[in-house]
C-alpha cells in the first residue's frame, strides 16, 4: 500500500547541503505494524512527514495505494491526509477549547460528514480506545494517557489506510505507555496498518517490523515477533 | 467546511480570551457608537430644522425688488392689488418690512422691532405670532385710512403696562425721529414663552406691527416697498406662483428681463441650511470613521498574535485534512465575528448615546434602518479588510513548520 522508491530530501543550510534522506526505498504492506527507528537526525521524522504527506520530497517516487502523490496539489494532499492517513503526535496536539468528542469529530468536519454521522463515528472511535465515558470532558480535564487515546480515536475515526504515530509515547510514563502500545496492537490485530517513529528500542519491540535509520540511510530491516503486553484493565 | 462549525469555532475563540477580545473591539465599539450617535443626532437636528422652517414658511415666497438705479417705489400698492386679484393661489400678500424704533407707555420706554405692511402682514410676519389674545389685528379700513393703530405682543404689553389688558391704551412710537401716538387695537401671543424668567429680557427689543400707510405718512422713506411676502396654499404652488409674480411685475413696470424682481422661498434657504448641516455631519462622521480605522488595525494586530499563538493548532488542523481555504475561512470568520460583535455593541451604545445627546438638545434622534445596515456592513468590511492578511498568513503556513513550531 505504501511504496517509496529512491526518495531524497535535501536541505540547504547556509552553504551546506544536508541529505536528510538519501535514496530511501521502502514497501509497507497492508496490515503491517512497522516501527522506524534511529537516533535524532537520522531522517526518521523526515521520512514520516513525507509518508504522511505533510512534507514534499526532492527526488524519487511515492505510491500510496497505487497513486503517485508527487504531483498532487496542496488541496488534494489535504484531502488524502484527511481520508487515508491518521496522525498521532508526541504532544497529542488536541484542540484546547474543544471537548473530547469535538476533537475526535474534527477530521470528519473537514471531510464534510454530516453532524449526526460525525457524532456516531466519533463516539464509536472513542469507545474503541476506552473513552466512551469521557465524551464531554475538556481536553485539559483528562490525563496525558487519556489525551493520547483521544488523539488515537481522532486518528482512526475516518478509518484511514494507515496510522502514523510520531514518538506517541514520548510524553508518557511507562504504565500509560503500555496502555497506548496495547491499543496500537489491538488496532493492528483488527487490520489497521501502523507506522510508528521512535528512538526507543523498547517501543519498537512491540511492533512486527523494525526499519533502522542512520544519517538519512536505511541500515537494517528486520521482522520480529511483537512483545506481548499482559492484559490489564484500563482506567 | 460547514458555516456552523466555523461560526462556533470563531465564537469559542473570541470568548476564550474575553478581555483581549473586548479591548480589541473597543476601537470598533467607539467608532461605530460615535458614527451612529452623530448620524442620529444630526438627522434629528435636520428634521427639527425642516419642521421649524415648514411651520414658518414652507408656503411663503419672499419677493425682493432691487434696482441699483432706482430705489423705493419699485412695488406699488396697486401692484399688490393686481397680484392678489389675478393670481388665485395667493392667500396673503403683504409688504414685510421691519424697522427699529422706540415704543413707550407712560411709565416705560423700550427698543422695538416694528413690522409694517398690509393687514395680511399678520399671516406672513415671522417676527410676531398671528394668534390674537386680545382685541384685533389692524384691518383694511385702518390701512386705507392710515389709522393710528398698533398691535403688540403679550411680552410687550407686560413690559410696558404690566398687564395684557391694554386695548385702547396709547403708545408713543418713535421711528427715525418721527413721533406718533398710536392706539393699541390688539395683542398677539408672546414669543419669549419659556425664556421668560430664564434670563433678563429687559434688553431684548419688543415686537410691534402697524399699517405701512400710517408709518409712511410720518416717515416718507418707509412708504416704498421692496420686500413683499406672499403666502400660497401649498408648497407645490411655490415655483409657479413665483414665476407668475415676477413676470407680472416686470410687465407692469416695464422691467422685463432687467432682473429687478426676485422671488425666493424658504425651501431654497432650507436646502442651503441642510446642505451645510449635512456637510458638517459628514465631516464629523468621517472623523469618527478614523476611530473605526484604528479599531480595524487593532483587529489585525490581535489576529496576527492569534495566528502566531495557534501555529501548532493550524499545523494539526492541516494534518487532519484542513485545506488552505478552510483555514483562511476560519480565521477570516473570526475577525469578521469579532468586528461584527464590536459593531453591534457599538450600535447599542450609539443608540443610547444619541438618545442622551438628543434629549439634552431637545430633539428627536433619528436612527434609520439604512444607518444600522451601513454600520453592520461597515464592521463586516473592517473584519474582512483587516482580517484577510492574518488569515492568509495562517492559511499559507507549511504544515510541517507549523507542527514543529514551539
Amino acid at each position: 500500500m505504501i511504496e517509496i522508491t529512491d526518495i531524497e530530501k535535501i536541505y540547504k543550510m547556509g552553504g551546506e547541503t544536508v541529505r536528510a534522506l538519501d535514496k530511501v526505498s521502502l514497501k509497507i504492506q497492508e496490515g503491517e505494524f512497522t516501527s522506524i527507528m534511529g537516533p535524532s537526525g537520522s531522517g526518521k521524522s523526515t521520512l514520516m512527514n513525507i509518508l504522511g504527506l505533510l512534507d514534499r520530497f526532492d527526488n524519487g517516487r511515492y505510491l500510496l495505494n497505487g497513486t503517485d502523490v508527487s504531483d498532487l496539489s496542496d488541496a488534494e494532499l489535504a484531502g488524502i491526509r484527511n481520508k487515508e492517513i491518521g496522525f498521532v503526535f508526541q504532544s497529542f496536539n488536541l484542540m484546547a477549547r474543544m471537548n473530547v468528542l469535538e476533537n475526535v469529530m474534527l477530521p470528519l468536519v473537514y471531510g464534510k460528514v454530516p453532524y449526526k454521522e460525525r457524532r456516531r463515528r466519533a463516539t464509536e472511535a472513542l469507545e474503541k480506545v476506552g473513552l466512551g465515558n469521557r465524551l464531554e470532558h475538556l481536553t485539559n480535564e483528562i490525563s496525558g494517557g487519556q489525551k493520547q487515546r483521544v488523539a488515537i480515536a481522532r486518528a482512526i475515526v475516518n478509518e484511514p489506510s494507515v496510522l502514523m504515530a510520531d514518538e506517541p509515547t514520548g510524553n508518557l510514563d511507562s504504565k500509560t505507555t503500555e496502555d497506548i502500545m496495547r491499543i496500537f496492537q489491538e488496532l493492528n490485530e483488527e487490520g489497521t496498518t501502523i507506522v510508528m517513529v521512535t528512538h526507543e528500542p523498547e517501543m519498537a519491540e512491540y511492533t512486527k517490523r523494525i526499519v533502522h535509520f542512520r544519517d538519512g540511510v536505511m541500515k537494517k530491516d528486520e521482522q520480529l515477533t511483537p512483545k506481548q503486553i499482559p492484559k490489564r484493565e484500563v482506567e | 467546511m460547514f458555516i456552523k462549525e466555523n461560526l462556533k469555532m470563531a465564537i469559542d475563540s473570541i470568548f476564550a480570551n474575553k478581555m483581549r477580545s473586548f479591548l480589541t473591539m473597543l476601537g470598533i465599539i467607539i467608532g461605530i457608537a460615535s458614527v451612529i450617535a452623530i448620524l442620529a443626532v444630526g438627522n434629528g437636528a435636520a428634521d427639527e430644522i425642516t419642521r421649524t422652517f415648514s411651520d414658518i414658511g414652507a408656503t411663503t415666497i419672499s419677493l425682493n425688488a432691487n434696482d441699483p438705479e432706482q430705489s423705493g417705489d419699485l412695488i406699488s400698492n396697486e401692484d399688490l392689488n393686481v397680484l392678489r386679484d389675478s393670481i388665485d393661489e395667493i392667500r396673503y400678500i403683504s409688504p414685510n418690512e421691519t424697522t427699529s424704533g422706540n415704543i413707550s407707555s407712560v411709565d416705560e420706554s423700550r427698543q422695538a422691532v416694528i413690522s409694517y405692511g398690509t393687514p395680511d402682514l399678520q399671516f406672513v410676519s415671522q417676527s410676531m405670532s398671528s394668534t390674537l389674545v386680545e382685541g384685533r389685528y389692524f384691518n383694511q379700513v385702518d390701512f386705507d385710512e392710515s389709522q393710528d393703530v398698533i398691535v403688540i405682543d403679550e411680552d410687550g404689553a407686560e413690559a410696558l403696562f404690566g398687564t395684557t389688558d391694554v386695548i385702547g391704551e396709547t403708545l408713543r412710537v418713535t421711528v427715525a425721529q418721527s413721533q406718533m401716538n398710536l392706539r393699541i387695537v390688539g395683542v398677539v401671543e408672546g414669543s419669549f414663552g419659556d425664556m421668560q424668567g430664564a434670563f433678563d429680557t429687559s434688553q431684548i427689543p419688543l415686537f410691534a406691527a402697524m399699517p405701512q400707510s400710517t408709518l409712511g405718512n410720518q416717515v416718507p422713506q418707509m412708504a416704498g416697498m421692496d420686500t413683499v411676502s406672499i403666502e400660497v396654499e401649498s408648497t407645490d404652488q411655490i415655483d409657479t406662483v413665483s414665476s407668475q409674480v415676477v413676470r407680472l411685475l416686470e410687465l407692469r413696470n416695464n422691467a422685463v428681463g432687467d432682473n429687478v424682481y426676485n422671488a425666493t422661498n424658504f425651501l431654497q434657504a432650507l436646502d442651503q441650511v441642510n446642505n451645510v448641516l449635512s456637510l458638517f455631519i459628514n465631516f464629523i462622521a468621517a472623523v469618527a470613521a478614523i476611530a473605526l480605522l484604528v479599531g480595524g488595525i487593532g483587529v489585525m494586530n490581535i489576529m496576527l498574535v492569534s495566528v502566531t499563538e495557534r501555529t501548532r493548532e493550524i499545523g494539526t488542523r492541516k494534518a487532519l485534512g484542513a485545506t488552505t481555504r478552510t483555514i483562511l475561512v476560519q480565521f477570516l470568520m473570526e475577525s469578521i465575528i469579532l468586528s461584527l460583535i464590536g459593531g453591534m455593541i457599538g450600535l447599542t451604545l450609539g443608540i443610547i448615546l444619541s438618545n442622551i445627546i438628543a434629549g439634552a438638545l431637545d430633539i428627536v434622534p433619528i436612527i434609520t434602518l439604512g444607518s444600522v445596515a451601513l454600520v453592520l456592513l461597515f464592521s463586516t468590511a473592517v473584519g474582512v479588510f483587516f482580517g484577510i492578511y492574518p488569515a492568509r498568513k495562517a492559511a499559507r503556513l507549511n504544515p510541517i513548520d507549523a507542527l514543529r513550531y514551539e
